[in-house]
């Protein structure tokens, strides 16, 4: 089959050629990577570290199958073996005091490495309540230990290349010097935000080692059907400020150079690097896949001559660097250590079914002023986008560890796309105000990892120009809302999303969907939707001050309302899950939020003129945690309940709340629980449709009749 | 002619074919030395003034262990006056990124260490991105896809064997 052409694209491989001249040649694939490590140089005391490193992790990785045969735990296992040199090698590279470590799933050896003992890791992979990465709750093989810095990340691949980004973007704006190393298969990067994170990285010159291990399958996927490139890091060949090292990863001195090249780079150049470490992956993806249903025993047999650590053992005979009987020495050694470390395992305990609401979100800052979040100031109004802009700038005079990013935030006079950081970046300075590319993900899982550098820190982020674009960073998301539960309460992401949300403005199925129906189903994160300028003034500042992530919701349409301008008391803080009723009344509850608040109250009160109505409008504020008491007074109170929002009926927040009021306060209710909100369908552009879908005065007044008529 | 080691790892298919056929080319007229690589060391490699070294490439660009375990030996060893010719299977389609860079990678080792490196061949015929092999339209050694240009292997081998009976002492 010789119909090939002769080669016309073949180009001069100079590194080869200069290295020729050199006394020493790179055989490997860095040219650039200084050979600090060799079998025959490095001193006998760390070989005997490494080998007696490779050997209990691989004596681990081995025995983890067993554990799950004996239904003792350990269901998820993404065995390393064939990974061996990189992992051993970023481990060693790690340094507690001074780096950050995301290792993924399959990086045993890399924990062992950077200090994880058999016994953490057992307790690991049995989930046992003292699992130092989450006590039980992550998956196992998850492995990390937060308080040396080694993430507990999702298993979302290559997901935390983005919290990687942000916790160099951190170091940088800290003066911090050391290296974030982030760990990951070749076809997790075949996922969009791990792109982003790296020309994120690269834009900023961020302290990141991206090490890619390359063991040519994500699960049954050959790297073919991944990307064009056999390497993928040679994807990143355009990317500025970018150093892309290969090796070697079934080798452990290669491993170890480059990785010592790749740290050093990254301190010395400012810029991050990628390693792509070629592995073989010796066993299955993991122990609930059978890789020999597509790969044949040609392949089966000669991944498993390439096993990394029969390389290593072979070399340190060959090398006389050890004799047969001090390497059998080692292995005896690591034998008893596990022996005794699954002893220790077995014996500790699980975590317990009470456990499970530990955690789950942190306790939030404690207003001592404004226990109910009400006030009686009297003041000039101020309006809901000055109660805003004011209160970010209060709270970044009053923390120096605040920051704010996001699309459009900082361009001279321009302060978003509706003006609401005017003036932030002027007076807190581009290293704490600044621009993100349009990447919402990438907004979002910076904020995240960006917090990870320090508990103090608070990021206020501009999720999306607005709440319509926000999904992209829905993954994000859902997996921050996990981090502390995951954590066991190690890592608290201590972030605000503002997002300008809803409609009436005219604008369409892109600058109107109001997305809190979403939000509130996730757990570990708190909803809030003021409707009024001080509540959004009290709400944000509780939210900045408060550990955990808070989803503040803007109702743009009201950013510049007079109806929605308020007194704001300086230092007004509204605490979570505080409702406010806007209106006192006794015939009937209309219980709302966000936009709908005001047409409610201009419901209530044509029903008070027009009928003699008391109609109470109770504005929940806050939507997830909710009010639970402050709905079930009104009830009470008054038997009838209208629940409204912008938001589709179906799906929507109300649906909560009436299910809370049926399971809860059946016997008070005189009337069926009623409803009014968007219908569902998009929101129409023509004023006439969207009139059609969102709710309004009109509609909430006659469902408000139909409900005080029953 | 002085007599020849032919190395290269006696558990290969493919390289042991093309070694194997590289042997009987050059006919009884010289002695030829078949040495295992996977057991190769200094002493054995120094007795040779001429020899033709078996490096296929693997895992995108790297040497096969039994040679790449054998490197750091291999950088103590003075090889001045040594003529060394390589061959090397790789797969052209496949791997066009790397294409046989494992004979580019053993002919710099070798020529770092004093020898001589001959049996260049044109480039012409194959169709690949990169190669450490490659040197000015040339690869310094002979490039041999079975995958995708077996009936090419006979006539290729055939003439170097022939270029390498005028190059070797
Ligand atoms: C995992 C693997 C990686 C390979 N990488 C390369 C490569 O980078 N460049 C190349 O030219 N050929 C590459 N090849 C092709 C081999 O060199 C080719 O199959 C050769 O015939 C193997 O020879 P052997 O079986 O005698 O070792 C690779 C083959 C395999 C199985
Ligand atoms: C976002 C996401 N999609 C799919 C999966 C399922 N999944 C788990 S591992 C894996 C393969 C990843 O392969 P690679 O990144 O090469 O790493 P490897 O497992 O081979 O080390 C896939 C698809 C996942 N965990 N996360």
């Amino acid at each position: 089959m010789n119909k090939l052409k002769s080669n016309e694209i073949n180009q001069l491989v100079e590194e080869v050629l200069d290295s020729a001249e050199k006394s020493t040649v790179n055989h490997t694939q860095s040219p650039n990577v200084e050979r600090v490590h060799s079998i025959l140089t490095t001193d006998k005391a760390t070989l005997q570290k490494w080998f007696y490193l490779m050997v209990l992790g691989r004596a681990l990785d081995d025995r983890a199958p067993k554990y799950l045969k004996q239904a003792i735990g350990w269901s998820y296992h993404a065995p390393y073996a064939g990974h061996d040199g990189i992992q051993l090698a970023i481990g060693q590279v790690f340094d507690r005091n001074t780096d950050h470590l995301y290792p993924y799933y399959r990086d045993m050896l890399t924990c062992i490495s950077a200090g994880l003992t058999a016994e953490e890791i057992i307790c690991n992979g049995i989930s046992k309540a003292n699992d130092v990465a989450g006590g039980g709750r992550h998956m196992s093989n998850h492995f990390a230990k937060p308080e040396w810095n080694i993430h507990n990340v999702s298993s979302a691949t290559g997901n935390h290349a983005q919290h990687a980004a942000g916790t160099g973007r951190a170091m940088k704006k800290y003066g911090h010097r050391g290296v974030v190393i982030c760990s990951q298969g070749e076809s997790s990067v075949s996922e969009g935000y791990v792109y982003e994170a790296i020309n994120g990285a690269t834009n900023e010159k961020l302290p990141v080692i991206f090490v890619i291990q390359d063991n040519g399958y994500g699960i049954s996927v050959p790297k073919k059907d991944q990307t064009a490139n056999r390497r993928v890091s040679n994807n990143f060949r355009g990317f500025k400020n970018l150093t892309i090292l290969h090796c070697n990863g079934k080798d452990v001195f290669d491993s170890m150079n480059t990785m010592i090249a790749a740290k050093k780079i990254v301190l010395e150049e400012g810029h991050p690097v990628i390693v792509d470490a070629n592995c073989v992956r010796i066993h299955s993806h993991s122990n609930s896949d059978r890789h020999e249903l597509y790969r044949d025993d040609y392949e089966l047999n000669y991944v498993r001559e390439y096993d990394p650590l029969a390389k290593f053992r072979r070399l340190l005979l060959r090398y006389k660097r050890f004799t047969e009987e001090e390497l059998v020495a080692i292995e005896e050694q690591v034998k008893e250590e596990v022996k005794q470390a699954h002893n220790k395992a077995m014996a500790a305990p699980d975590p317990t079914p009470e456990s499970i609401f530990n955690f789950v979100i942190p306790e939030p800052y404690v207003s001592i002023k404004y226990p109910d979040g009400t006030h009686n100031f009297q003041g000039p109004p101020k309006k809901l986008i000055e109660g805003i802009n004011e209160t970010l700038k209060a709270e970044f005079r009053h923390n120096p560890d605040t920051f704010l990013w996001g699309q459009d935030v900082a361009n001279k006079d321009k302060g978003g796309i509706f003006n609401v950081t005017k003036g932030m970046q002027q007076e807190f300075g581009p290293e704490r105000v600044f621009n993100a590319p349009i990447a919402e993900d990438f907004i979002l899982g910076t904020a995240n990892g960006f917090s990870r550098f320090n508990d103090k820190i608070r990021v206020v982020v501009e999720g999306a120009e607005f709440a319509d674009y926000f999904w992209p960073a829905m993954e994000q998301l859902v997996d921050t809302s996990h981090d502390y539960w995951r954590s066991n309460g190690k890592f608290s992401p201590n972030i605000v999303v503002r997002l300008a949300s809803g409609g009436y403005i005219g604008g369409g199925l892109y600058h109107s969907q109001t997305i809190e129906g979403a939000l509130i189903t996730l757990p570990g994160i708190r909803v809030v939707y003021p409707s009024f300028a001080d509540d959004a003034a009290g709400l944000l500042r509780t939210a900045i001050r408060s550990r955990g992530l808070t989803m503040f919701l803007e109702p743009k349409a009201l950013y510049n309302a007079p109806k929605a301008a308020t007194p704001i008391p300086d230092d007004f803080e509204v605490p979570f899950g505080k409702a406010r009723i806007r209106r006192e009344g006794t015939d009937m509850s209309i219980i709302t939020y966000g936009n709908t608040t005001h047409m409610c109250l201009e419901a209530a009160e044509k029903m008070a003129k027009e009928h003699g109505a008391s109609v109470e409008v109770v504005d929940l504020r806050s939507l997830s945690p909710m009010d639970e008491e402050a709905i079930l007074n009104t009830v009470k109170k008054t038997g009838k309940v209208l629940i409204v929002h912008e938001d589709k009926v179906f799906g929507g927040v109300g649906g909560e709340v009436a299910a809370i009021i049926t399971s809860k306060a059946f016997e008070y209710l005189d009337a069926p629980i009623m409803r009014v909100g968007a219908t569902f369908t998009p929101i129409g552009f023509n004023r006439i449709l969207e009139n059609a879908i969102l709710p309004n005065t009109e509609k909430i007044y006659k469902a408000a009749i139909e409900l005080l008529e029953y | 002619m002085k007599d020849i080691a032919v190395i290269y790892s006696f558990n290969t298919r493919q390289t042991k074919n093309a070694a194997k056929e590289i042997i009987k080319h050059f006919g009884n007229a010289v002695k030829i030395d078949e040495i295992n690589a996977e057991e190769i060391d200094g002493p054995t490699f120094m007795k040779y003034t001429n020899l033709i070294l078996g490096v296929p490439t693997w895992f995108d660009g790297e040497l096969p262990n039994y040679w790449d375990e054998f490197v750091p030996e291999l950088e103590t060893l003075d090889l001045t006056g040594k003529n060394i010719a390589i061959f090397g299977n790789g797969d052209q389609v496949s791997y066009p990124e790397n294409f046989v860079d494992g004979i580019g990678i053993m002919a710099d080792l070798v020529q770092s260490r004093g020898a001589r490196v001959v049996g260049y061949t044109s480039a012409e015929g194959y169709r690949f991105e990169s190669s450490r092999a490659y040197r000015n339209g040339k690869f310094c050694g002979l490039a041999i896809d079975f995958e995708n240009q077996s009936e090419l292997n006979t006539p290729r081998i055939k003439k170097w064997v022939e270029q390498l009976k005028k190059e070797f002492e």
